[in-house]
């Protein structure tokens, strides 16, 4: 079952070119489901959409198997949420600001304590958010969106403004939360290398249209998929008329010869027939392409 | 919905204090009594023969609402109310509240119920701030005498309620424009403009049409100077429903937004 899943879901802020063209995105209950693109790919616009700050335009928008549009109030009880930067009361301290939150939720208040305790700001007392560095206000915010234990998080972008010792901290928070009590996590980047550890699905968008979306083992086979083996010798030429022979397609880059990855037999043949052609082998090796590389060839295509 | 309107209306009421909104209700309440307190203790020779007054308590009235109805009220309304839509711009939080288990009606009328009970709290702090202001000075000045006459008691709860219905427009229409506009000077720049087009057009007979002149006309309503030009119809009434229509309008402008932060 899904937790999160639109149909078909387009936006257009002005006439002019969409937004977000038919996004059919699908989030399993009780995954950290990594929501990837570059600046401007569109990841915000779909997750402001997901939590209805922005009116539906086309498509369908489905939480916990119900349509967000007529039970809006039903689901956000059940969703907490951090979009973009922090969203905090400067003017009162932290505590005050969950308080706030908690009226309206109406959780115990006994979570206010347990929630600041659980992002490392339980001993801020009269300090007010306003005073708070970028980081500590990252992770106030990040308090108010699980204060009422939500059964899903939406997190655009969390560990922006973070330092490295932050980051992990609110990836291993995460994590924490995911394992121990269940929560869906769906949240956003514009980083592979910043979620890698973190998730188990991943949906990769750019310019308003999803370009990838599975598993994170889905996305490593497709590495795999990806490998290719070069060859450097002392006659191109000759070396593309062999490969094509075996009925290979090689291409060039930087004086070498790149073709797909074949088995290790294929690879010794066309070996011993190059250098039976007199043809002198310098290299002949496996090229593994990272995650992030395939992360940009997905949003450079 | 009731009870969620009321979880809203707590956690609305939470976020003003220490705001600079809820500052400038004490501020503005206790304004005019203590420069009224300072005039008195500087004059205090002229102070026995005030106090001895039948006419007393009508005349500290007086005094205390010239200001208060002409140009503190209306300005103090006009920041007051988009300064409590500004504390969700400034500190970005419009996205977090609208992503809060609440319908939009829900959010809308507890803000507006706050700022509606701001102006109450105003108009207690400023009744106190009155009476201190005749008895500090009798207090504080040997010889002075407790005002010899009765408070008026029904005649002030009567004027406070005609106030408090007359700057009620002034509410609505700076809620419906704090909302649409994110720059906090646009919704006081044209606060300010209605509100001086009102003084300027207070001797002209369509004057009461504009809905920041009614604070005004029921303080002028009495003089027989000419500076204000009085309907022949009920004044309160028509604020009442300035109010209403410009809330619904609000309301309806609100609820059509396309992005909600």
């Amino acid at each position: 079952m899904y937790c999160v899943q639109t149909r078909q879901l387009s936006h257009n802020f002005s006439a002019q070119a969409a937004v977000l063209q038919t996004i059919n995105l699908q989030v399993p209950k009780g995954s950290i489901y990594g929501f990837l693109g570059p600046n401007g790919a569109g990841k915000t616009t779909t997750l402001r959409l997901l939590l209805g700050l922005l009116k539906q335009q086309q498509g369908e928008i489905l939480i916990f198997g119900k349509a967000l549009e007529q039970n809006r109030v039903a689901i956000l009880k059940q969703v907490g949420s951090l979009i973009e930067s922090p969203s905090l009361y400067g003017h009162l301290t932290a505590t005050e600001n969950m308080l706030l939150w908690q009226k309206i939720y109406q959780c115990p208040k006994e979570r206010i304590a347990a929630v600041l305790h659980l992002v490392g700001l339980a001993d801020t007392g009269n300090k007010k958010a306003g005073q708070f560095s970028l980081g500590m206000k990252q992770r106030l915010s990040i308090a108010v969106a699980l204060l009422h234990n939500p059964e899903l998080l939406v997190l655009d972008e969390p560990t922006n403004g973070l330092d490295p010792n932050g980051m992990i901290e609110i990836r291993s928070l995460l994590l924490q939360l995911n394992q121990e009590q269940g929560i869906t996590i769906l949240l956003s980047s514009h980083l592979l290398a910043e979620i890698e550890k973190l998730v188990s699905h991943v949906g990769v968008i750019n310019k308003g249209q999803m370009m990838f979306q599975g598993t994170l083992d889905d996305l490593k086979s497709k590495q795999q998929e990806a490998l290719s083996i070069v060859f450097e010798t002392n006659n191109t030429m000759q070396t593309l008329q062999i490969i094509r022979d075996n009925d290979l397609l090689p291409q060039v880059a930087d004086g070498k010869v790149i073709i797909p990855a074949v088995s290790k037999n294929i690879t010794a043949k066309i070996i011993q027939q190059l250098v039976n052609n007199g043809i002198e082998v310098y290299e002949a090796g496996i090229i593994k392409n990272d995650l992030e590389s395939i992360f940009m060839e997905l949003i450079n295509n | 919905m009731i009870i969620s309107f009321i979880h809203s209306f707590q956690s609305e009421w939470l976020k003003k204090k220490r705001s600079l909104s809820s500052w400038l209700v004490i501020v503005g309440g206790f304004f005019t009594p203590i420069i009224i307190i300072i005039a008195r203790l500087v004059h205090y020779k002229q102070l026995p023969a005030l106090y001895a007054k039948e006419g007393f308590w009508n005349q500290l009235w007086q005094s205390s609402w010239e200001s208060m109805a002409i140009f503190l009220l209306p300005v103090g309304v006009i920041l007051a109310t988009s300064l409590i839509t500004q504390l969700e711009y400034k500190n970005n939080t419009w996205k977090q509240l609208h992503t809060a288990p609440l319908s939009f009606t829900s959010i809308f009328f507890s803000k507006l119920l706050v700022i509606v009970i701001m102006v109450v709290q105003f108009f207690i702090l400023f009744n106190i701030g009155i009476y201190l202001s005749a008895l500090i000075p009798y207090l504080l000045v040997k010889g002075v005498p407790y005002p010899a006459a009765q408070l008026p008691f029904a005649a002030v709860l009567k004027e406070d309620g005609y106030y408090f219905m007359d700057c009620l427009p002034i509410v609505a229409l700076q809620y419906l424009l704090s909302l649409k506009y994110k720059n906090f000077l646009v919704p006081v720049g044209i606060g300010f403009g209605l509100w001086i087009a009102s003084l300027g057009a207070l001797s002209w007979k369509f004057g009461y049409l504009i809905p920041y002149a009614y604070c005004m006309l029921n303080f002028l309503k009495n003089q027989t100077n000419g500076r204000a030009a009085i309907p022949a119809i009920n004044i309160h009434v028509m604020a009442v429903g300035y109010f209403i229509l410009i809330s619904i309008v609000g309301y309806i402008m609100y609820l059509t937004k396309k992005e909600k932060g």
